[in-house]
C-alpha cells in the first residue's frame, strides 16, 4: 500500500508538469488547428534559460525564495517572446497553407530550437543546482512528500484554476473560445484573431515555461534533446483529454502522469513508453476525440 | 507535351543513375545506394500520406520488420536472404492492416498520434529484446548477402544496383497505380472523402489498401537496408525516422515522384554533402525546412494536376 501512495504522489506531480506543457499544446490547436511539435522544444528551452538566470542570481547574496521567483518570471517572459517569435516567422505564413506544411514548418521549428541549445549549451546534459529549493521531505506513514513536490502540485493547480476562469469568466476568454469554434465568424464579430492567437502564443508559452524549470528543478538533469520525450508525452496527454479542450489537458496530464508512475512502479520502467501509447491507442479506439473531446462527425 | 517532358525527366534520371556507381568512390556509393533505399520508403509513405491522404507519422516501423525479418531469419533460423524477401513483404503488410484497421476512421491528427505511437511501441520492443531475438539496442550483425544461381551481392555496386531494380519496380507500381481505378479512388479521397463515400467509394477498403501496399514496399526497402549495411539497429527505424519520411514527402510534394526524388535528395543526401559543418547542420536544415514551406507550401516539386480529371477536361 506504501508503494501505491508513493507511486500516487509521484504521478501527480510528473501529471502536473504534463498537463501545464499539454496546455500550451490544447490552446494552439484549438485555435489553429495545428500540431506545434516546436513546443516540446520551447520547454526544454526555457529549462536552460532558467539554470543561465538562476546561476547569475545565486552568485550575488540574494536569498532563494526571491531568486526562484524572478528566475520564475524572467524564464516565462523570454519563451513568451520566443513563442510570439515563432508564430510570426514560422506559423502566420501558413495559415491559409495545407496543414501538412505547417506541421513540417513546426518541425523545423523544433529542429532549430534543440540544435540551437546544442550549439550554445553543448550535447551534454547540464545539471540544476541540488539546493535551489531546500531538501525537505515530510514523511507521512511511510510516504514521503517532497518539498519540491508539494510546490509543483499546489503552484500548477493555482495556474490551472487561474487559466480556467480566465478563458471561461473574462471577456477575452470569451473572444478566445470563439476564436477556437470558428476564426471567421470570430473576425465577422469583431474579434481580432491575430492578437488572439497571439495571446494564446504567450499563455501556452509561459506555461510551457513554468513545466520546463519544473522539469529541471525536480529531475534535475536537462540535456538539449529533452524537447521531444517531454514534448510527446505532454502531447499525447492532450489527445488523451481530448485536444483543443483546456479541463481535457489538465486531466490527460494527471491521468498519464499516474498511469506512468503506476506502470513505473509495477511493471517496469523500460516499457512505460510503450504503455502510454497502448493507453492512448485504446482510449481512441473506444472514445476517437479523446476523453473530454466533443463528438463530431468531422472529415480529414 | 507534359507527358513527352517527363519521359525525358525520368530517361535522364535513371540514365544519371546507371552511370553514378562507375564514377562515384565507395563513399559515395554508399551514399546513392541509401538515397536509392530512402526514396523506395519516401514514395511507399507517400502512397499512404500523399496519396490516400492519411496522416502517417509511424512508417519507419514497416521499414524495419521488414528489415529485422530478414535479419532475424537470416542469422537466426539461417534461412537464405532471398528467402526472407516474401516474408519481409507479407509481414508488415499484415502488421500494417492490423493495425490500421481499428484506427483507420480516427481524424487526421488523432491518427498521426496513434501511428506514432506504434513508431515508439516497436522501437521499444526491439530495445527491450522481446522474446530474446531483436538483439537489443545493439541490433543485429551478420547479415548474409543475397544470392541468385550462386551470383553473390557482395559488392557495394552489385547492391547498388540490387536496390536500383527495385526502386524501378516501384517505380512500376506507383505508375500502375496512379493510372488505375484505385489510384483514382485515391484521389477522390484524399480530395474529399465524404463526398467519395456518397459516390460509392469503400472508402475503408482503400485506406487500408494503401496502407498495405505502403507497409509491403517499405517491407521489401528494409530487406536492401538490411543487406546493404549487413546490420539493423533499433535507430535506424526509430520514430524520428519516420519524422524524416514523413518530412520528405511533404517538402518534396506530396503524390508527386519527382517532388519524392527530390526531397530524398534535399533532406538525406545534402546533409550527407555538409558533413563537414556537422554541428551546425541540423540547425541550418530546420531554418530551410521553414523556409521551404513558407516559399513552396505545397513541397518543391508537387504534383499537377487540378480537381478534375484530365480526361473529364475538353481541350
Amino acid at each position: 500500500m506504501e508503494i501505491f501512495f508513493q507511486q500516487l504522489i509521484n504521478g501527480l506531480t510528473i501529471g502536473s508538469i504534463y498537463a501545464l506543457v499539454a496546455l500550451g499544446y490544447t490552446m494552439v490547436y484549438g485555435v489553429m488547428k495545428l500540431i506545434n511539435f516546436a513546443h516540446g522544444d520551447l520547454v526544454a528551452l526555457s529549462a536552460y534559460i532558467g539554470l543561465v538566470v538562476m546561476m547569475q542570481l545565486t552568485g550575488a547574496s540574494v536569498p532563494n525564495y526571491i531568486v526562484i521567483p524572478i528566475v520564475f518570471i524572467i524564464t516565462a517572459i523570454v519563451i513568451a517572446i520566443i513563442g510570439v517569435i515563432l508564430e510570426r516567422i514560422a506559423y502566420r505564413p501558413l495559415r491559409s497553407a495545407p496543414r501538412l506544411s505547417a506541421v513540417v514548418s513546426a518541425l523545423g521549428a523544433g529542429m532549430v530550437i534543440q540544435n540551437g541549445i546544442m550549439l550554445i549549451w553543448g550535447p551534454r546534459p547540464k545539471i540544476y543546482p541540488a539546493d535551489v529549493v531546500p531538501n525537505i521531505y515530510w514523511n507521512i506513514g511511510g510516504v514521503s512528500l517532497g518539498l519540491m513536490q508539494l510546490i509543483i502540485l499546489v503552484l500548477s493547480l493555482v495556474l490551472m484554476v487561474v487559466l480556467y476562469l480566465f478563458v471561461n469568466k473574462t471577456k477575452i476568454g470569451t473572444a478566445i473560445r470563439a476564436s477556437a469554434i470558428d476564426q471567421l465568424a470570430a473576425k465577422l464579430m469583431g474579434i481580432n484573431v491575430n492578437k488572439i492567437i497571439v495571446l494564446i502564443f504567450i499563455i501556452g508559452s509561459s506555461l510551457g515555461s513554468v513545466g520546463g524549470l519544473f522539469i529541471g528543478m525536480y529531475y534535475k538533469g536537462i540535456y538539449f534533446n529533452m524537447g521531444w520525450i517531454y514534448g510527446l508525452n505532454a502531447f499525447v496527454a492532450a489527445i488523451i483529454g481530448g485536444i483543443g479542450n483546456i479541463p481535457g489537458a489538465m486531466l490527460g496530464g494527471m491521468l498519464l502522469g499516474l498511469f506512468n508512475a503506476f506502470i513505473a512502479g509495477y511493471v517496469s520502467s523500460t516499457w512505460a513508453d510503450a504503455f502510454t501509447y497502448i493507453l492512448l491507442i485504446i482510449i481512441l479506439i473506444f472514445r476517437p476525440t479523446g476523453i473530454l473531446g466533443e463528438r463530431v462527425a468531422e472529415k480529414v | 507535351m507534359n507527358d513527352k517532358k517527363t519521359l525525358v525527366g525520368f530517361l535522364v534520371f535513371v540514365a544519371f543513375l546507371l552511370i553514378f556507381p562507375f564514377i562515384a568512390n565507395s563513399r559515395w556509393l554508399a551514399v546513392g545506394t541509401t538515397f536509392i533505399i530512402y526514396s523506395i520508403v519516401a514514395l511507399s509513405q507517400d502512397i499512404v500520406l500523399g496519396r490516400a491522404g492519411m496522416f502517417d507519422m509511424g512508417h519507419a516501423l514497416f521499414f524495419g520488420l521488414g528489415a529485422y525479418s530478414t535479419a532475424i531469419l537470416n542469422t537466426v533460423f539461417n534461412v537464405p536472404v532471398l528467402w526472407t524477401i516474401p516474408v519481409a513483404i507479407v509481414l508488415p503488410l499484415i502488421v500494417g492492416i492490423l493495425l490500421a484497421a481499428p484506427i483507420i476512421h480516427l481524424r487526421g491528427d488523432y491518427l498521426l498520434v496513434t501511428t506514432i505511437g506504434f513508431n515508439i511501441v516497436f522501437e521499444q520492443v526491439l530495445k527491450n529484446n522481446l522474446f530474446g531475438i531483436t538483439g537489443g539496442p545493439n541490433g543485429i550483425f551478420g547479415i548474409g548477402a543475397p544470392e541468385i544461381f550462386s551470383f553473390q551481392f557482395f559488392s557495394q555496386q552489385s547492391i547498388y544496383f540490387l536496390s536500383f531494380f527495385v526502386l524501378m519496380l516501384t517505380f512500376f507500381i506507383i505508375r500502375n497505380l496512379e493510372t488505375s481505378k484505385i489510384g483514382r479512388a485515391l484521389h477522390y479521397l484524399n480530395e474529399d472523402s465524404l463526398a467519395a463515400e456518397c459516390v460509392g467509394i469503400n472508402t475503408r477498403f482503400y485506406r487500408l489498401y494503401s496502407f498495405g501496399l505502403g507497409a509491403a514496399l517499405a517491407g521489401l526497402a528494409g530487406v536492401l537496408f538490411a543487406v546493404q549495411y549487413a546490420a539493423v539497429s533499433p535507430e535506424a527505424f526509430s520514430f524520428i525516422q519516420s519524422v524524416l519520411f514523413f518530412t520528405i514527402v511533404i517538402v518534396g510534394g506530396p503524390s508527386s515522384i519527382p517532388g519524392i526524388l527530390l526531397g530524398t535528395f534535399v533532406m538525406f543526401v545534402l546533409p550527407e554533402i555538409f558533413r563537414q559543418f556537422a554541428t551546425a547542420r541540423y540547425f541550418v536544415f530546420g531554418i530551410a525546412m521553414i523556409l521551404t514551406m513558407i516559399l513552396r507550401p505545397r513541397g518543391i516539386w508537387p504534383a499537377k494536376f487540378g480537381r478534375i480529371p484530365k480526361y473529364m477536361v475538353k481541350d
